[in-house]
């Protein structure tokens, strides 16, 4: 079976159905056994205006990353296409219409900007929708027909897509999209038949198990649903508000309630009272909402009060980068907020793991009786990956309060000092528990005292406690060979996915590289991690951020300086840019 | 002239002779004698006697300040939340379990500055809860700074020459808001504030209590006791608290009458 | 002239030399070549090297694409002009993309000559001008073993050369008429004849063809007034002619080719004509004449990208290199390639 491993992009206006046809393309490939991974860009403005780029990754190898280079672009819109042809590889295939309805001059033309090695299909999708259609409102379908065939892609697999997609729009519509889908299809086969280019095979994991297309945002709110969330409150922010419109969505027919607060700060003050009354809430943030929160996540910390906050992160600081990419809250989130403020602080690193930490962190801020933040980022949350339909098993939902024992009635003592640290917590309307929860420091019952002891006391048994999440917490997950290794490559979140294509595309070279996942970023298993380090040369830490703030965080582990590589250009980190680094140090190394 | 101590001494008996030491907490109150503060706290102690409200389900949400201390000195549970967050907290407690009853407290800092952008959404929302804004028109627990609702030209060590801006009135913005039910009372009357609180907790909505009050330490001018005594008088008998435009005039006209000033009956929610 | 845009229409030996020359004599001209071809510039008298398997693909290929890139000279390959406006300045593109110049070079080249009365045998019989062309002789020779030429000219001779090195059996009908552009007096004829027997070829009289039907996916009959015959591939070769179909409502004067005067230049100010689609008048003579071959591209080209910058070089052609033939004016030159 060869390597199928092609980057697909439409580029076209809003308007033009460039979403829609990435969407067919992505489900499509799904359901011809292939893995995808894909990633669009929307126009920042609401209406009407502005460039929609969908790109596509279809491998059959599990995709991890997304490459630079694009192989393959379907223009819906000319003067748009142009902003990617730097991005294009060599002999890249453009699929392009050849009889728009006026004519371009050359600096807004298309074509003109593209290097003689592409290899230009020009087909007049407009006049071939028309015909077949008596519309030009499917020609992102001629174009899509066009591009299965030139692709040798099996018309079928679109087809059955187009059906399902448009079947609830009506016959009308539906007709419309397969004819012009077709009338694409066969018009290239017909004038184009000695350039077939059979990319897409059938792949051989077709009957594997059944795949969805998901986005971490989708895995986050299912995730949320799925371990019984029955409350949320949340404020409107990029890129976290597709998780309150999909719970908005769902969690009322399941007896839950999604409430818009008028703030971030009402947001996290509703679920730490939701928490505090015993019962499971969340809220969805970014960068600018999360500050607003962390007076409050620090309260949630000295009162011991479990809460669970997805902070979806963006370009910044401030207002920043609605919608770019950026992983530049890891010290906001570990740090953030007045005083030591220990909490448990998790990054996934792909749509599977965005499931399942989720659903990780309600039994963790219950357990634990602290916020549990969980860093994803704007990359993470809209990308879509194909996968098998994640689900969790009742161990992974069920309830991880700590109740107290009835013997302790009339004695309760809330803040107790214990071994782990976790004070049995009791919740209102249980009798001969009454206690008040309080932001100021307190006593073991949890009345007000600013006594040096006591204060030296609490500060340590919060820090005990968090430090002991750390058997429940994820331990850093290594690729490598094992052994002595020239580069070891540390990472987080979307950005690990990067690091791990690099990765293994150097250890294919014969180089003596390994990655090394951090999943819990507070606490961090410093012992693992310094085992870790100790068997490399040189550590390196890709991070989408300026000074490097996970190098920050662990960076002392390492015996010398770990070498730091940042970026922070709103984008997801290429793999080819870790790759150029790891193979640099090696050089250095061996010099 | 009574030393602080035997005012002391003279409350903790008379609060002891009251029978409501159950609901108090071992723990004495920390404002100072004469506080308005004790007043407030007598009528929310016997409201949840009267209504024989199980200690444990009750909730007390309280803020920053001199008025969020009240939870300690009272034996329910209690959640002492940030400054000016106490109705968003509230209303997570409330929506996560309706069986508890659930009082938010706050003073007018608390209420009207920093969380006021927080009252008009519970009040949209008419969420069960029952708050008790405690106004004294001062900051007493940072010792003295002007608050939203103190009159033009009060001084203070941030306001040497006076205050220039003008004070929020805490009924009129409640029936501004949507309040479905908002009562104006006095300190120095605790079985007034009892008896509302009675009314205010079997409403089936949001009730909030604008609670006049002194502040004996960092106030002697404005609203000291014996200017409240004068100012304070009932409202009118033949008030209607369902007339919400007759709610309004009262409160334009008269800042200083107090009782239930409005009560929807028509709660759909 | 410098900073405007030179366009080169083509993108053969006349238009990538013309190109070239552009580029040495001017540093910050922009040059674009719109190739109607998408493959990139290559030597096309080396085809039939490439089909024998002598030469490879990339040994077709005259510069790597960086070496254009480097240069700065702009290459659009499969890329058809469909019309030039001379008012406007602006030529227009297959695909509905408007390009201004400032400067126009048109080499254009030829395109294969197929004889009135064989128009309709099109798609039974294969010429060779592209690597396209030259693909599928490679597809269609590994499946036969005899190859029947008719026509003959220069391409066809050195093709035949090729076919009998992949041991083929070539038949070659040479028709006085149509080994263009010589004139084929008998003393050329029998010279040819004896040439092309002596390397095993078997040629048969000439005569006019009347049909041809594809017998199997293998064979095909070629019925003549004198014979018939069973043959793999039909292969025809009657030279070529200007290409020059697009320009016809362009305002240009154009006979067969783009009338240009001996400065190569058009009666369109900074618009030339060079290589196989020009005509050239020769002030001798008094006459226009056709340049037939590679070394004349190249030098052609040469002269108009010099001439486009200002110089008044006329093309260097001795009256004795011309030949007569048809009412065409022919600058033979070549005729010691083969």
């Amino acid at each position: 079976m060869p390597v199928v491993d092609v980057t697909v992009e439409v580029c076209g206006m809003a308007g033009d159905g460039t979403i829609a046809a990435g969407g067919l393309i992505n489900e499509a490939m799904s359901d011809g056994g292939f893995s995808v991974l894909a990633f669009d860009s929307y126009p920042a403005e609401i209406r009407g205006f502005g460039r929609c780029v969908t790109r596509s990754r279809i491998g059959n190898e599990e995709i991890v990353a997304l490459e630079d280079k694009t192989h393959v672009l379907i223009s819906l819109n000319d003067e748009q296409a142009r902003s990617r042809v730097p991005f294009l590889s060599e002999n890249s295939m453009i699929f392009f219409d050849s009889n728009p309805a006026v004519y371009v001059r050359e600096d807004k033309s298309l074509v003109s900007e593209l290097d003689p090695e592409a290899i230009l299909f020009g087909m007049p999708f407009n006049d071939i929708a028309t015909a077949s259609a008596g519309t030009t409102r499917g020609r992102n379908l001629t174009a899509l027909g066009c591009f299965a065939a030139i692709c040798g892609a099996p018309p079928d697999l679109f087809r059955a897509v187009i059906i399902r997609k448009f079947k609830s729009k009506g016959e009308k519509v539906l007709q419309t999209n397969l004819r012009s889908f077709d009338a694409g299809f066969d018009y290239a086969l017909e004038n184009f038949s000695n350039r077939i280019k059979s990319i897409f095979l059938i792949s051989d994991k077709v009957g594997g198990p059944k795949k969805v297309l998901l986005s971490g945002n989708q895995a986050i709110g299912k995730a949320a649903i799925d371990a019984g969330l029955k409350l949320y409150f949340g404020y409107p922010i990029t890129p976290a508000t597709p998780i309150m419109e999909y719970l908005a969505t769902h969690l009322p027919a399941l007896g839950g309630r999604v409430i818009q607060m008028e703030d971030e700060i009402a947001s996290i003050g509703a679920v730490l009272g939701s928490y505090y009354a015993g019962t499971r809430a969340m809220t969805a943030t970014s960068g600018p909402g999360f500050a607003l929160m962390t007076e409050l996540i620090t309260h949630g910390v000295m009162a011991e009060i479990p809460a669970v906050i997805i902070n979806a992160q963006r370009g910044g600081p401030s207002t920043g980068l609605p919608t770019k990419t950026e992983q530049s809250d890891l010290h906001a989130a570990v740090f953030g907020g007045p005083g030591d403020s220990p909490r448990i602080v998790v990054a996934p690193s792909n749509v599977a793991e965005c499931y399942h930490y989720t659903v990780k962190s309600f039994q963790l801020a219950e357990k634990y009786q602290t916020p549990v933040i969980l860093l994803a980022d704007f990359y993470l949350d809209n990308r879509v990956e194909n996968l098998p339909m994640p689900e969790a098993s009742e161990s992974e939902k069920s309830g991880s309060n700590v109740l107290p024992e009835n013997s302790l009635k009339g004695s309760y003592r809330r803040y107790e000092i214990t071994e782990s640290g976790i004070s049995p917590r009791a919740l209102p309307g249980m009798e001969g528990f009454i206690f008040s929860a309080t932001g100021l420091e307190h006593t073991q019952t949890g009345v007000p005292d600013y006594s040096p002891e006591n204060h030296m006391l609490m500060t340590e048994k919060r820090h005990r406690k968090i430090t002991g999440a750390l058997g429940d917490l994820p331990s850093p997950e290594e690729f490598s060979s094992g052994g002595k290794l020239d580069v070891g490559v540390i990472g987080w979140g979307s950005t690990f996915g990067s690091i791990l294509e690099a990765v293994t595309t150097a250890r294919n070279r014969g180089l003596l590289v390994g990655g090394l996942k951090i999943t819990s970023i507070f606490p961090f298993h410093e012992s693992v991690i310094r085992a870790f380090m100790n068997r490399c040369s040189e550590i390196l830490i890709p991070e989408l951020n300026y000074v490097g703030q996970l190098a920050n965080l662990i960076g002392y582990i390492h015996s010398k300086d770990v070498v730091r590589l940042n970026r922070v250009t709103g984008t997801p980190f290429p793999p080819s840019a870790i790759l150029e680094k790891i193979e640099y140090l090696v050089q250095v190394g061996n010099e | 002239m009574k030393t602080k101590g035997k005012v002391l001494r003279e409350g903790v008996h008379r609060i002891k002779e009251s029978g409501v030491f159950d609901i108090r907490s071992e723990a004495l109150p920390t404002w100072c004698p004469g506080c308005g503060y004790f007043g407030i706290h007598q009528g929310l102690n016997n409201c949840i006697q009267k209504l024989g409200l199980a200690h444990h389900k009750v909730v007390i949400v309280s803020g920053i300040g001199c008025a969020g201390r009240s939870l300690f000195f009272t034996r329910t549970y209690g959640l002492h939340t940030v400054h000016g967050r106490t109705l968003p907290v509230a209303t997570g407690v409330k929506t996560a379990n309706p069986e508890l009853t659930v009082f938010a407290v706050g003073g007018d800092g608390d209420g009207l500055a920093i969380g006021g952008g927080h009252l008009p959404h519970v009040a949209r929302r008419n969420v069960n809860v029952n708050y008790l804004l405690f106004d004294n028109s001062i900051y007493g627990l940072t010792k003295g700074q002007p608050s939203p609702s103190s009159p033009v030209g009060m001084k203070s060590k941030a306001s040497p020459s006076g205050t220039i801006d003008k004070p929020l009135n805490a009924t009129l913005l409640a029936l501004t808001y949507g309040a479905s039910f908002v009562a104006r009372l006095f300190a120095g009357d605790p079985d007034s504030i009892c008896r509302a609180l009675i009314e205010g907790v079997q409403h089936p909505g949001f009730s909030i209590f604008h609670i006049y009050t002194s502040c004996v330490t960092f106030d002697k001018e404005f609203k000291t006791w014996a200017n409240l005594k004068k100012w304070v008088h009932p409202l009118p008998q033949d008030h209607d608290p369902s007339n919400l435009r007759q709610a309004f005039d009262r409160v334009l006209d008269d800042e200083f009458s107090v009782g239930i000033i409005y009560k929807r009956t028509d709660i759909d929610k | 002239m410098a900073q405007e845009h030179c366009v080169i229409i083509g993108n053969g030996p006349a238009a990538n030399q013309a190109a070239l020359t552009l580029r040495e004599n001017s540093s910050d001209t922009r040059i674009t070549i719109v190739g109607q071809e998408p493959f990139p510039h290559y030597r096309p008298h080396l085809l039939p090297e490439y089909i024998a398997g002598r030469l490879s693909q990339d040994d077709l290929c005259v510069n790597p694409p960086a070496f254009y890139k480097e240069c700065g000279i702009k290459v659009r390959l499969g890329q058809r002009v469909v019309h030039v406006d001379f008012n406007k300045r602006e030529l227009v593109l297959d695909h509905k993309e408007v390009i201004s110049f400032g400067g126009l070079i048109i080499a254009c080249g030829g395109k294969q000559r197929i004889p009135e009365h064989l128009q309709v045998f099109d798609d039974l019989m294969l010429t060779l001008k592209t690597p396209a062309d030259a693909a599928q002789w490679i597809e269609q020779l590994s499946q036969v073993d005899s190859v029947l030429i008719v026509g003959g000219d220069l391409t066809s001779l050195s093709l035949t050369k090729a076919l009998l090195s992949l041991e083929k059996r070539v038949i070659f009908m040479l028709n006085e008429d149509s080994f263009w552009p010589v004139p084929l007096c008998n003393e050329l004829s029998e010279k040819i004849k004896h040439m092309l027997t002596e390397r095993g070829v078997e040629v048969i009289k000439a005569g006019r063809i009347k049909r041809v039907t594809r017998v199997s996916d293998r064979s095909l009959e070629v019925e003549t007034d004198n014979k018939t015959l069973r043959v793999g591939i039909l292969g025809a070769f009657f030279g070529m002619t200007p290409n020059v179909k697009f320009l016809a409502r362009s305002g240009l004067d154009i006979e067969r080719g783009v009338l240009v005067d001996e400065y190569l230049q058009t009666r369109f100010d900074l618009v030339y004509a060079a290589g196989d689609c020009a005509q050239v008048y020769h002030p001798t003579i008094k006459d226009y004449w056709v340049s037939i071959g590679y070394q004349n591209a190249i030098n052609l080209g040469k002269v108009a990208g010099l001439n486009l910058l200002g110089g008044m070089l006329s093309v260097d052609a001795s009256p004795e290199s011309i030949f007569f033939i048809d009412g065409i004016i022919v600058n033979t030159s070549w005729w010691t390639e083969f």
